[in-house]
């Protein structure tokens, strides 16, 4: 009888010169293709679709190589060498999204982790340069001891890299004032996908300096944009730095967590509040109407640095297990419809008064009321995570303890709120939840960013299912796919593609339109003839077209007639 | 295995990697077991915290890359044959528990233990461990020490100290020596100047002498599940045999090995003895004031908290509260402390199949003490002490080392008139 012993899944190898061409690069050392190094390098931290493929054993996930450069000069060198032969590569540095290969060839992965070092803190012209590796915390921390910071830090944690969160998304708590990351951006160096260097902003005019985002003429600063690493290789980037009134270290949290003994006990979690010269005001609101209302008026009296909804985001984020999370959503232990809204004494001492009083009037006008030690005082001291969190995240990881598989991230103006409650419910009539976080966005509140001083804002809703069910992996894609008709047909204005990379809605935030497909295929023509870097991605190869399912084969046409796009076949 | 599928009651060294299915399925990516919490970072240069991928920059040495690597074996997706490089992965850990601390803390998750499970599974399909490890192995169970000394030399280190013998005469207090200490000439004075304290507050203290045998600890981090119980219920036999009532031990390695480990092994008596890291109980005798440090130690010290006493165990206060209780000393802190400490490197088993990796990890950590202004490093486990030790003869940078018993002795000490 034969054995049942489980399929094995095979990687690709690298034509034997394209391998020394790269050794000779980087060196013996920093090169990789053994089968349980490039595991690491396959499977991510969201995507539905990268799942299902783990669970299919689909050996395409799996990179060939891995090369860890440590210059601009190595990862030209290397981008000419995968030119020459043809060889698909992908930038990767954490790897939380959008870096593992899609396609049949076999792919290098480009790890940047050893360019690490924050280049230069200009506190003249406010600005920092930093290899591709530097992340939010690194930066902060640095910032602060001179009285700067950067302007703010994704939910996806204070460890994601500004060169890739540029190359992505570069979303804040703190946008109301500061803006997106892409809005904070003097220059990038750039090895283009043909191997080109590109420098953007005054740097590239010899002798004038890094001060200013914009060259003579037109420029290149949105090449990358949001383009999820498929338009070349941030190797440097230099981001504003803006006043920090707060101390130059966070204040000490009671450390001294043992691992084996308690893990879990909230004083941990806690850290003081509030910090030096902000203020964290937590509101309840009676409903969706009188909630929205409120946050439109706050962002349009010109007050406060950061001001979002946080829904079933605060049952994940505060809460030390999953069970605990569960818990608060079947109680309803956090408020369905809520907002929270930073101070800071930036101009004076003065601002935080003065903001506040502007604040309490809103709220009264909109029959709010806020968490203190009289209203739900156990409910805001279990926000306290949010303390810290406010300004440099940490927490936000704990929505992916179990899988965040997909997500509905459309962005408009905020009235456009109701609509994706409206959707999400419906969509959930249709699919049904994975878990009872599903609800988050239906029954209450979906996550709320105001945007840019409010002027549009960024929703989310998400599916968590069980990453070892295929079947409930398979609902979340469904979500994404249908979330995505939904939104293209009611013209509903763009949405973040973060966990289905289907043309022609591979679109990201803001900062692109739902035609964003369009000019990165002509971008991918100009800039990158081969079609190697990161191939499959925003515009899709033909191999990877045949390989997907044909229902999202179906869906993706549907969509394209939409837009009044050829089907594919 | 899934997600909220009752796990059935099992200790951790009946578990096998099955039992993690839904943990390593849903490893997050979060990278939290590569770097300090983010509330804790305080500078761009010390803000990593998994000296394996802060050496080798590759995803397979940190706790992330396990969790993928256990993952792909448990489906089946390769094995040994298709991947013997992943020996050198799993084994260049120091256990030092600071992935599982971030990752438990955000993601409720368990990468250490999948590590040590991993190891587990290695040895049992006789994949691993390292040559190293394996006369480490070889020395335990012919020995009774992983140095393969003779057990003749194992109290050599006590004659010129008042502790009894439990062997021949019986004593409340079991002290507990560990073999590092015991065997390394140059590590003696941790296990006399801990005797000379204990026997100075008046603790009826007694040893096992040339009878004591490993606590296990390194047996058990390398994997060898056999070998461990077997060595546990020994000493279990042993301890209880002697009738003593609360043991003490110095060594972190055996202090969780004794107060956490056995308890996780199938089948084996409950310790009942009560166990007390030298730190903590000598803590509280200082501030029951039946050890006074009157001596002025004037010296700006940094303290190295060791993996296995404070985040394995929680012990982090302890050996602070002494150094405050010394007169002249000036704890100055350095970035990277309690539960978000930098290893030495010299846990694991480590430092036996990787010395210049451990050699490299501590050398960060001294370069770390070193900004603080410190004039000298003080912490209190055996292989910190021994793996730092080696990374100052090679800078020569004027640090100390100092065991913090060391330093409690000079304060307390009667000075001849
Ligand atoms: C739970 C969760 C919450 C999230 N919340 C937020 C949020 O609040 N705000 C937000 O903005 N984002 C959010 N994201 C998305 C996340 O921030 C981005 O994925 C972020 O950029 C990840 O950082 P990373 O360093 O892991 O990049 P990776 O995942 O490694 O890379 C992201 C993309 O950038 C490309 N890339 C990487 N480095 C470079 C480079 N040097 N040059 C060019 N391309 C490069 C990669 O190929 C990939 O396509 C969230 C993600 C998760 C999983
Ligand atoms: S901290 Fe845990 S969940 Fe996050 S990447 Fe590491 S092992 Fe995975
Ligand atoms: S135990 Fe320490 S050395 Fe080992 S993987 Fe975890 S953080 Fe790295």
């Amino acid at each position: 009888m034969a054995e049942n012993k489980p399929r094995k899944v095979v990687q690709k190898r690298l034509p034997r010169e394209v391998y020394s061409a790269l050794k000779n690069v980087v060196g013996e050392r920093w090169i990789y293709e053994q089968r349980s190094v490039v595991e690491t390098y396959s499977k991510l931290s969201i995507e539905a679709s990268t799942f299902l493929r783990k669970h299919e054993k689909d050996p395409h996930l799996l990179p060939a190589c891995v090369v860890l450069p440590n210059s601009t000069e190595e990862i030209q060198a290397i981008v000419k060498i995968c030119n020459r032969y043809r060889v698909p590569f992908i930038p990767f540095t954490n790897g939380q999204v959008f870096c593992a290969p899609t396609n049949a060839q076999p792919t290098l992965i480009i790890h940047l982790s050893r360019m690490n070092k924050i280049l230069r803190i200009d506190t003249e012209n406010l600005s920092a340069t930093l290899q591709p590796y530097v992340d939010y915390g690194q930066l902060q921390a640095e910032a602060m001891k001179r009285g700067l910071w950067n302007g703010g830090c994704p939910l996806a944690t204070s460890l994601c890299k500004l060169a890739s969160q540029y190359s992505f998304a570069g979303l804040w708590q703190t946008d109301l004032k500061y803006g997106l990351l892409n809005r904070n951006i003097v220059s990038v160096k750039m090895v283009l996908p043909d191997g080109e260097i590109l420098v953007t902003g005054s740097r590239c005019i010899p002798k004038a300096g890094d001060f200013w985002e914009y060259g003579p003429g037109p420029d290149l600063l949105g090449l990358q944009r949001a383009a999820a690493g498929t338009s070349g290789i941030v190797t440097e980037i230099t981001v504003k730095l803006h006043t920090w009134v707060g101390d130059a270290s966070f204040p000490e949290i009671p450390a001294g967590r043992p691992s084996l003994v308690d893990v879990h006990e909230p004083k941990y979690d806690s850290p003081p509040a509030p910090l030096k010269n902000h203020k964290l005001y937590w509101i309840e609101f009676k409903d969706f109407q009188s909630q929205i209302r409120a946050m439109r008026e706050i962002a349009h009296a010109g007050i406060a640095i950061g001001l979002n909804a946080t829904g079933v985001y605060s049952a994940f984020y505060c809460s030390q297990t999953q069970e605990m999370t569960i818990q608060r959503c079947r109680t309803k232990f956090f408020p369905d419809w809520n907002c929270y809204v930073i101070l800071a004494n930036i101009t004076s001492d003065q601002q935080i008064p003065y903001e506040e009083r502007v604040l309490r009037q809103i709220v009264e006008e909109t029959g709010g009321i806020f968490l203190s030690e009289t209203h739900k005082p156990e409910v805001l001291d279990a926000l306290k995570p949010w303390n810290y969190d406010c300004i440099r995240h940490t927490t936000g990881f704990r929505m992916n303890r179990k899988m965040y598989a997909n997500a509905w991230l459309p962005v408009g103006p905020l009235d456009s709120a109701f609509e994706t409650t409206e959707q999400w419910k419906k969509a959930l009539d249709l699919f049904g939840e994975c878990d009872i976080t599903d609800r988050g966005g239906a029954d209450d509140t979906p996550f709320v960013y105001a945007l840019q001083r409010g002027h549009f804002c960024f929703f989310e809703t998400d599916n968590y299912p069980d990453p070892v069910l295929p079947e409930e992996i398979k609902k979340a894609q469904a979500f994404g796919i249908y979330g995505n008709a939904v939104f293209v047909t009611h013209n509903l204005g763009p949405m973040l593609m973060a966990f289905l990379n289907v043309e022609p809605l591979t679109t990201m935030f803001p900062e692109v339109g739902p035609n964003a497909h369009l000019l990165m295929r002509k971008l991918r023509e100009v800039f990158d003839p081969n079609s190697v870097c990161a191939p499959g991605r925003q515009v899709f190869t033909e191999e990877e077209w045949r390989q997907f399912p044909e229902d999202i084969k179906a869906a993706v046409n549907k969509m394209r007639a939409m837009h009044n796009l050829p089907a594919v076949v | 295995m899934t997600y909220y599928e009752k796990k059935p009651e099992k200790k951790f060294f009946e578990k096998e990697l099955v039992d993690y299915r839904d943990m390593v399925w849903g490893c997050a990516r979060c990278n939290w077991c590569q770097n300090q919490w983010g509330w804790n970072v305080k500078s761009a240069e010390f803000s990593e915290i998994c000296p394996a991928f802060h050496e080798f920059r590759i995803f397979p040495y940190s706790g992330m890359g396990k969790m993928h690597i256990a993952r792909a074996l448990l489906e089946g997706d390769f094995d040994y044959d298709d991947a013997p490089e992943m020996l050198d992965f799993i084994y260049t850990c120091t256990t030092c528990g600071a992935c599982e601390m971030n990752c438990q803390r955000l993601q409720d998750k368990e990468p250490l233990k999948v590590n040590e499970t991993l190891r587990a599974q290695f040895v049992r399909d006789g994949f691993g461990p390292k040559p190293e490890h394996k006369r480490l192995i070889t020395g335990v169970q012919h020995y009774d020490n992983p140095w393969m000394q003779p057990r003749s030399q194992r109290d050599r280190w006590a004659r010129t100290v008042p502790i009894k013998d439990l062997g021949r005469e019986p004593a409340q207090t079991l002290f507990f020596v560990g073999c590092t200490a015991a065997f390394n000439n140059t590590l003696w004075k941790m296990a006399q100047s801990t005797a000379m304290i204990l026997h100075e507050a008046g603790i009826d203290l007694g040893m096992f002498g040339k009878q004591e045998i490993c606590c296990g600890s390194p047996i058990a981090r390398i994997g060898d599940r056999e070998t461990f119980f077997t060595i546990a219920r020994r000493n279990i036999d042993l301890i209880h045999t002697s009738g003593v009532r609360q043991i003490i031990t110095f060594c972190p390695g055996c202090y969780r090995s004794l107060k956490y480990d056995y308890p996780e092994v199938p089948g084996l008596p409950k310790l009942k003895p009560a166990v007390y890291h030298a730190a903590e109980y000598i803590a509280q005798l200082i501030d029951e004031e039946r050890i006074t440090c009157h001596n002025t130690v004037p010296l700006k010290v940094t303290w190295h908290d060791p993996c296995h006493l404070g985040r394995h165990c929680g012990i982090y206060e302890a050996p602070r509260r002494i150094l405050r209780a010394i007169p002249g000393i000036e704890l100055i802190e350095m970035e990277r402390i309690k539960d978000q400490a930098w290893c030495c490197g010299g846990g694991g088993g480590a430092r036996a199949a990787y010395p210049d990796f451990a050699r490299a990890t501590a050398l960060k950590r001294i370069a770390e003490a070193q900004k603080t202004g410190a004039q000298a490093l003080v912490t209190q486990c055996p292989f910190c002490e021994q793996n730092l030790m080696d990374a100052l003869a090679q800078v020569q940078n004027g640090m100390q080392l100092f065991d913090l018993n060391e330093l409690v002795i000079r304060a307390s000490q009667k000075t001849k008139k």
